[in-house]
């Protein structure tokens, strides 16, 4: 699996790292390596979990466009505040080239996930991710981080893997925090897609609303320490239960 | 300990009253549990105000063995500059029930903060249920509390907090008017494993706390944690069928913690009586498991 990847798509860090001006300090393809790994086609997994909107929908606790709307604002701050801390750091220790650090944080971002689903979600995912750029990017630390990954010497959180990826490619800290966040809004956004009777107007109309935030979120953890990681959403925490117990479910999580 | 933290950076203000952490502001207790011929003992008992502990009593009819200590304060409740420290020791194969004499009041503040630092530390066999009551944080209140847990592999905890919105039936009713209540608390073996970490920092005028997927609706939140081998971990989890019974309003819901550390048993209703009455319910399963005995009917009084 890891071999097809990389015969198939090897991108040169040449063009990767090409810069241009037009207007905006960030090149054309700096943005478009960014959309790639914003997309919710990137097979990571990211499709199969729903981060418990689908036992919210089943509870009728999240029932039209407004309630999902708040659904997918209370996902995005829970995020910004617990992994998105945890792709802050990790990129900041990518630019030191420290894989102790890399290690430590992945750990303790493992370790703040109290549900077995959310878990689940972040390790798939996390290694889905890693073994794609290890096949894709001419680099050693996705190759290595994923050999770490195999090995068991690390859990392979998704926060790292994504701020090992985007680091490599040289994207900025605070661009690898926007394509997390977004991350969690497109995936709460596209599994309600498929669990309510929602228009597709509805869902890309919040996802602009909520990215919109996105600034506010960032400025608040932006120099936030690993240690910092915190959330508070226990209704998220009692639904995820729920799902874990569900016998009628579509989604991971 | 807490200087660093960040959350306690507008509140580094002193109390016109007695300084921060000053004398009758630096609450500590330590207790430690030891086995003894017929029953543990509560062995150690270093306090000094306005913590205190005065003796252990003997009144669980379930547990006749089990030593059961009630931390009582002589200030009322919690207020601005106070710096608590709670230690529990509990020697291997022994066992005990600690508790708080009543709701937990955080005073409403206008300088500073208060902090409590709580250090349990199981060793071998050992069994410790850390059932406080309710804590009540008054409007513009900032506390912040970290708890750190050492505990052998073959020992059970079950740590139980409940936070109340605030004075909810005072005056026109405080719901959600604190500033801050900071929580962390950290799991590891004795020889440094880490196990998990839990970690909340609640700002309700940073974050709104009624938003839904975090409190919607619901008033009061329970949090419990198992610690406990992994075979009686698998068979609480077992014994929990989590709901989210809007009609009754009350959810709860039970999950696995990472590195088979335990479980943890979240409850979510509108006033303290459900959430105690649930969390009772839940504790009685996990000392049936770990000790093989259920929880009481509670007191009349309680």
């Amino acid at each position: 699996m890891v071999m097809d990847i990389r015969m198939a798509t090897v991108i040169p860090m040449t063009t990767i790292m090409t810069t241009e001006g037009g207007g905006s300090d960030r090149s054309l393809s700096e943005l478009l390596y960014l959309l790639q790994f914003a997309d919710s086609a990137l097979p990571v997994g990211g499709f199969s979990f729903s981060n418990g909107l689908e036992t919210a929908i089943q509870q009728g606790i999240v029932d039209g466009p407004a309630t999902l709307r708040t659904y997918t604002e209370t996902s995005m701050w829970q995020a910004a505040t617990s992994d998105g801390v945890a792709v802050l750091c990790a990129h900041r220790a990518v630019e030191a080239g420290d894989v102790d650090e890399l290690m430590r944080i992945d750990r303790l971002t493992y370790q703040r996930k109290l549900n077995e689903e959310t878990r689940l979600m972040t390790v798939r995912m996390g290694k889905k991710l890693c073994e794609l750029s290890a096949g894709m990017i001419e680099e050693p630390l996705p190759r290595d981080w994923f050999q770490k990954i195999r090995s068991g010497e690390t859990p392979g959180t998704h926060p790292v893997s994504l701020a090992i990826t985007l680091g490599t490619l040289k994207a900025n800290r605070r661009d690898a925090f926007g394509v997390h966040q977004y991350g969690v809004a497109n995936g709460v956004l596209s599994a309600a897609l498929r669990l309510m009777r929602i228009s597709f107007v509805d869902t890309q109309k919040i996802l602009l609303d909520v990215t919109a935030r996105v600034d506010t979120a960032y400025e608040r953890v932006a120099d936030a320490t690993i240690d910092e990681m915190a959330s508070f959403s226990p209704i998220i925490d009692i639904l995820a239960a729920v799902h874990v117990k569900g016998h009628v479910r579509m989604f991971m999580n | 300990m807490f200087s660093g933290a960040r959350e306690l950076g507008a509140y580094q203000d002193e109390p016109p009253q007695l300084p921060s952490g000053s004398f009758g502001k630096n609450a500590m207790l330590r207790l430690g549990f030891e086995p003894g011929p017929h029953r543990s003992l509560l062995r150690t008992l270093h306090r000094r105000a306005p913590l205190i502990v005065q003796q252990a009593l003997y009144w669980d009819e379930e547990m006749p063995g089990l030593p059961c200590v009630s931390i009582i304060s002589n200030a009322g409740g919690i207020l601005q500059g106070d710096r608590n420290v709670v230690e529990i020791d509990m020697a291997a194969g022994s066992q005990a029930h600690v508790t708080t004499q009543s709701a937990t009041r955080i005073h409403e503040m206008d300088a500073n903060y208060a902090s409590q630092t709580q250090e349990l530390t199981l060793a071998a066999g050992s069994y410790l249920e850390y059932i406080a009551r309710p804590i009540i944080p008054a409007r513009n209140s900032r506390f912040i509390q970290a708890t750190k847990v050492s505990i052998d592999p073959t020992a059970t905890l079950i740590y139980s907090e409940i936070l109340m919105p605030g004075r909810k039936h005072y005056g026109d009713g405080e719901i959600f008017q604190y500033k801050l209540f900071s929580s962390t608390v950290e799991a590891a073996r004795p020889d440094g494993t880490a196990l998990f970490a839990e970690k909340f920092v609640i700002e309700p005028d940073v974050s709104e706390l009624s938003r839904m997927g975090v409190m919607g609706g619901f008033h009061v939140f329970g949090n419990v944690i198992v610690l406990t081998p992994k075979e009686n971990a698998d068979a609480l989890f077992d014994r929990v069928t989590p709901a989210f019974d809007a009609d009754n309003e009350i959810a709860y819901g039970a999950s696995r913690l990472p590195n088979d550390a335990g479980i943890i048993f979240k409850v979510l209703a509108m006033e303290s009586a459900p959430v105690m009455a649930k969390i009772r319910e839940f504790w009685s399963e996990a000392r049936e498991i770990a000790a093989g005995h259920r929880v009481p009917e509670n007191f009349l009084w309680a």
